[in-house]
């Protein structure tokens, strides 16, 4: 499915997020920061899928906070249909919320244990004052939770989380993103904590959305894997930097940056015939207080070369939309 | 009968009130329950004061001399005081007294004190500084002492001293409420808020509040003691209301007035046991609640399973090379008055040396249960209740607690779930592994365990400098892997594996496949993966074991798994897996969800869900049909194929 419109309506320029990681103390004069984000760019067209792929530690969740204005970045800017959405006062960031929402890691945990299904639907409406009666609201909820698929919603309407599965829960927390009627979602890892039996029913469920309602979806996941096929784009995160990004398409057919390579070569395929050579990288991801010089990436690659050290790669083009930061990569 | 559900399991939705829910539970607890009946009775006597007294309040007239400090008669059942007052009308009376100072005067601490939790919690940065500094100097102050002057500064009227220990018995509330404002508000419900846009107060009040409440509840209770006790010390040391007689003023009369001299004990014990009355009947009210309201003080210990059917030991001919030997093990967990769920039923597999087995499914069909059930790891529910567990050819289920013991960790160990995060945190992780050693082997020489600790982190692929190493200075995926050396410390044989990647990133998770899979070459280890991902299975296993609600859907070599399954379970399974190496395909999900164990469909237990079902599969339970060598079935359609 192509994106029907090819306008960037949201853009990242060079954000940047630090964190103070220790103030200046009688022992040490400077203070330390964690580079969570160090300056990533980024467009998003209307209803495309991204897929934002890294490790724990890339940085990939605070990008996801900061574009909810949930934190404040340190640099840079976030432009949504051409107005500047950096810095809002409260008043502004409420009416933006509308139209970006978020879905969480952990619907276990995202959602209050002592609000019915309704509520918990219900309540972005009452924040926002929308729908004039019980009624038009009532309406709202229902035609969310039915495209959420809790079909026929009266049933989920008067339970509990707990009384849920997974699945379910995971489905109420989209239904209470779409009630807003939103024109991005930001899910973060929204099937990492799903049996893979019922990852498919969530995916397949934001697929159908991004149809139906036109809805573009930034998807943070730490496994390339259980994307699938369903997004259009994929972004690789280490570090705080994009260090890859291009179409599915590219990027697992002729991924260029090694780390790239790495993470598509550990994804597990289920067929034992096609057991094949993994890239295992060693290590993790080093801690974001102390960058790496040069390529972030050249401590843990299986591939660097002296310069690695040295300098620091910048994006290279290597098509229309396919972009590589590494120094052994050439758009010959 | 034709069951045709795409739905889940319809729970019933809450058809009782939340109170009355509320009350059931409450009724569990039996300390709670005592404490609110006796609360109950001594409300009862304060509102019903003129009903039950026998006296009127106060009633002096008639009253000589020789009345005074009458021992108990007919006429007055607990005697008189030292006014010639019917001693049970005034303690009847100074209920109402005691338990409007406890009511109030805790309702204003607990307003106070939730109120300035609340904030300081909530918005932190000034305010907490401010409040919580605030809160600190008034703990330091002591209570008791400053009621007493300033309740001798001003006028000693009933609301006065109400005011009084209101405002002076707010301190612990703020604190708790203010610790459990925190634990909220780092949930993740309340980012998710934030997110929709919902203002501070909004979520102070839906989200915060409701979760704050239970243990403003259990505070307010103990408030109430603590007032009453607060007017009866008050009271007894002459400051009380006189226009208001309390229990704790009946003390003070009858003490100053000579009723320990006159043997007139009545005097005396029978206000003292009002106060000890209500008291207690509060703190075991406010235990009841909070084992309610506090799911943390519930007691989940896992015991050891008592053998539940007296087996004669089997002992079974030792096949060559075959480990771990389970046959048709069936588990069942036993609640009072409920129908046992049939966590596991009927299940067989055979384990070899250096063999590395997958044992995969849903959440909740058994898995975790099948392995404990192995080491005999049960919680005290769950049973054997059926088949065997051969390891070197000694049956496992008929051991008792000495002979398993030897067994755990020395020849089977387990890597818990999650288990990464049970390391102690204020010891290195060495000295763990250490323990761990010394625990199962105690005549381990002393002065070579850091050379074994070393020898199991770098079999493990941790440098050893990280030996004396805390476990915040370790990654989750360190921590894993110093957990797998944990299970390796006695040499066993067979590892269980519990979901050991589950929660690791991608990249992690390789690593430990790889290291486990390294370990069975390296050290012959026989290792049982258990997982619900089938692409984890398909990279090393030898073998699998496909689980559905608690029996076995397919049992096979991983091949035939992957590339000739015949249970729709498994197929099904197989197609909801992104697969990369297929472009486009659309994912397809497993409409429904898995069977609770303890309302089991009849018939096949995966028949709700099935794409192939017929009439048959919604009434006879499927058997285990063996379809060639170690390939086993159990599916109504591989029937006809045999």
């Amino acid at each position: 499915m192509k994106s029907t419109s090819t306008e960037k309506f949201l853009e990242i320029r060079g954000l940047k997020k630090y964190f103070e990681a220790g103030r200046p103390t009688l022992f040490s004069r400077e203070t330390k920061h964690i580079h969570a984000v160090d300056g990533v760019n980024l467009a998003l067209r209307r209803s495309e899928v991204i897929a934002l792929v890294g490790e724990s530690g890339c940085g990939k969740s605070t990008l996801g906070l900061l574009l909810m204005g949930l934190e404040d970045p340190t640099d840079g800017s976030v432009i949504f249909e051409e107005k500047d959405i950096t810095h809002l006062n409260d008043h502004q960031r409420k009416d933006l919320r509308r139209k970006i929402q978020m879905v969480f890691q952990d619907p276990y945990e995202s959602l209050n244990p002592t609000q019915t299904i309704e509520e918990i639907v219900t309540e972005p409406l009452v924040v926002h004052g929308i729908g004039a009666s019980q009624q038009e609201r009532g309406e709202r909820v229902k035609k969310a939770m039915e495209d959420a698929g809790l079909k026929p919603a009266e049933v989920y309407l008067s339970r509990y989380p707990h009384e849920l599965s997974g699945g379910q829960r995971q489905r109420v927390v989209i239904a209470a993103a779409l009630v807003l009627e939103p024109e991005i979602i930001i899910a973060d890892e929204p099937v990492s904590m799903l049996d893979v039996s019922i990852r498919a029913e969530v995916i397949n469920l934001l697929a159908e959305l991004r149809i139906s309602r036109q809805i573009a979806v930034i998807f943070i996941t730490h496994d390339l894997g259980s994307v699938g096929f369903f997004a259009d784009r994929v972004a690789v995160m280490y570090l705080g930097r994009i260090v890859e990004v291009g179409t599915m398409l590219e990027v697992l057919e002729k991924p260029q940056h090694p780390y790239t390579k790495a993470l598509i070569s550990v994804i597990p395929v289920p067929n034992p015939r096609l057991r094949h050579e993994r890239i295992i990288l060693q290590g993790e991801t080093p801690n974001p207080i102390n960058i790496p010089s040069g390529c972030r990436f050249h401590p843990r690659c299986p591939v660097a070369v002296e310069a690695c050290k040295l300098s620091d790669p910048a994006m290279i083009q290597l098509s229309k939309s396919h972009q590589a930061a590494c120094l052994l990569v050439s758009n010959k | 009968m034709q069951i045709t559900t795409s739905q889940p399991p319809t729970v019933p939705s809450r058809p009782v009130s939340g109170l009355l829910s509320f009350w059931r539970f409450f009724s569990r607890s039996r300390t709670g329950l005592i404490g609110f009946w006796m609360l109950i009775i001594a409300i009862l006597v304060a509102v019903f004061a003129p009903l039950i007294a026998p006296y009127e309040q106060g009633a002096t007239t008639s009253v000589g001399i020789g009345d005074i400090y009458q021992p108990p008669s007919a006429a007055h059942w607990f005697g008189t005081d030292d006014a010639g007052q019917d001693v049970l009308t005034n303690f009847i009376y100074g209920a109402r007294v005691s338990l409007t100072v406890g009511f109030f005067a805790a309702f204003i601490s607990i307003v106070i004190g939730g109120v300035f939790g609340l904030v300081a919690g909530f918005f932190g940065g000034r305010w907490e500084n401010f409040l919580m500094r605030f809160t600190d100097i008034m703990l330091v102050i002591p209570d008791l002492p400053l009621t007493v002057v300033i309740v001798a500064l001003t006028k000693p009227s009933l609301w006065n001293i109400i005011f009084v220990i209101g405002i002076l018995g707010w301190t612990t509330t703020a604190r708790v409420v203010r610790s459990q404002t925190l634990a909220v508000k780092s949930r993740k419900f309340v980012l998710r808020a934030r997110a929709i846009g919902a203002s501070k107060l909004h979520i102070l009040i839906q989200h915060i509040l409701p979760l704050v409440l239970p243990i403003l509840v259990v505070q307010a209770v103990l408030a109430i003691s603590l007032a009453i006790l607060n007017e009866s010390t008050l009271s007894f040391i002459g400051l009380g209301d006189p226009s208001a007689p309390s229990w704790g003023q009946m003390l003070n009369f009858a003490f100053g007035r000579g009723a320990m001299s006159v043997g007139a004990w009545w005097a005396l014990v029978v206000p003292g046991f009002g106060i000890v009355w209500v008291v207690l009947s509060l703190t075991l009210l406010g235990q009841g609640l909070e084992q309610v309201l506090n799911p943390r003080l519930d007691t989940h210990y896992l015991m050891p399973s008592r053998p539940a059917v007296q087996k004669e030991a089997r002992a079974k001919p030792i096949q060559k090379d075959v480990l771990l030997d389970v046959q048709n093990l069936s588990i069942h967990y036993v609640g009072e008055g409920k129908a046992p769920a049939r966590a596991v039923e009927n299940v067989s597999f055979t384990l070899k040396e250096g063999e590395l087995i997958g044992l995969v499914g849903e959440s909740g069909c058994g898995k975790t249960t099948l392995m404990l059930a192995l080491l005999k790891l049960l919680p005290s529910a769950g049973q054997i209740v059926n088949g065997n567990v051969f390891y070197n050819g000694n049956d496992l289920t008929v051991m008792d607690e000495e002979e398993i013991n030897k067994v755990r960790w020395s020849n089977i160990s387990i890597v818990f779930q999650g288990a990464m995060n049970a390391l102690n945190p204020v010891r290195t992780v060495g000295d763990q592994i250490g323990e761990a050693i010394l625990k199962h082997e105690p005549s381990f020489p002393k002065n070579k365990i850091n050379e074994r600790v070393s020898e199991l982190l770098e079999l493990v692929g941790i440098a050893t400098d990280h030996l004396d190493h805390f476990p915040h200075q370790y990654s989750g995926g360190m921590r894993q892997r110093a957990m797998i050396a944990m299970a390796l410390a006695c040499n066993p044989q067979v590892i269980i594996a519990d979901e050991p990647t589950t929660a690791l990133d991608v990249m992690i998770q390789a690593q430990i496949l790889e290291l486990l899979d390294g370990l069975r070459k390296k050290l012959g280890l026989a290792v049982i993966f258990v997982t619900h991902d089938l692409g984890v299975v398909a990279e090393l296993c030898d073998k699998v074991l496909v689980m559905y609600g608690g029996v076995t859907a397919e049992y096979a070599d991983v091949d035939v798994i992957y590339n000739d399954s015949k249970h729709p379970y498994t197929q099904e399974l197989l197609k909801a897996f992104p697969d990369l190496t297929k472009p486009k395909k659309k994912l397809a999900s497993i409409p429904g969800y898995p069977p609770r164990l303890d309302n089991l469909p009849t018939g096949c237990r995966f028949a709700p869900r099935c794409p192939v079902a017929f009439d048959r599969c919604h009434t006879d339970e499927p058997a285990l049909h063996l379809l060639q060598k170690d390939h086993i079935v159990s599916c109504h359609l591989v029937e006809a194929s045999k």
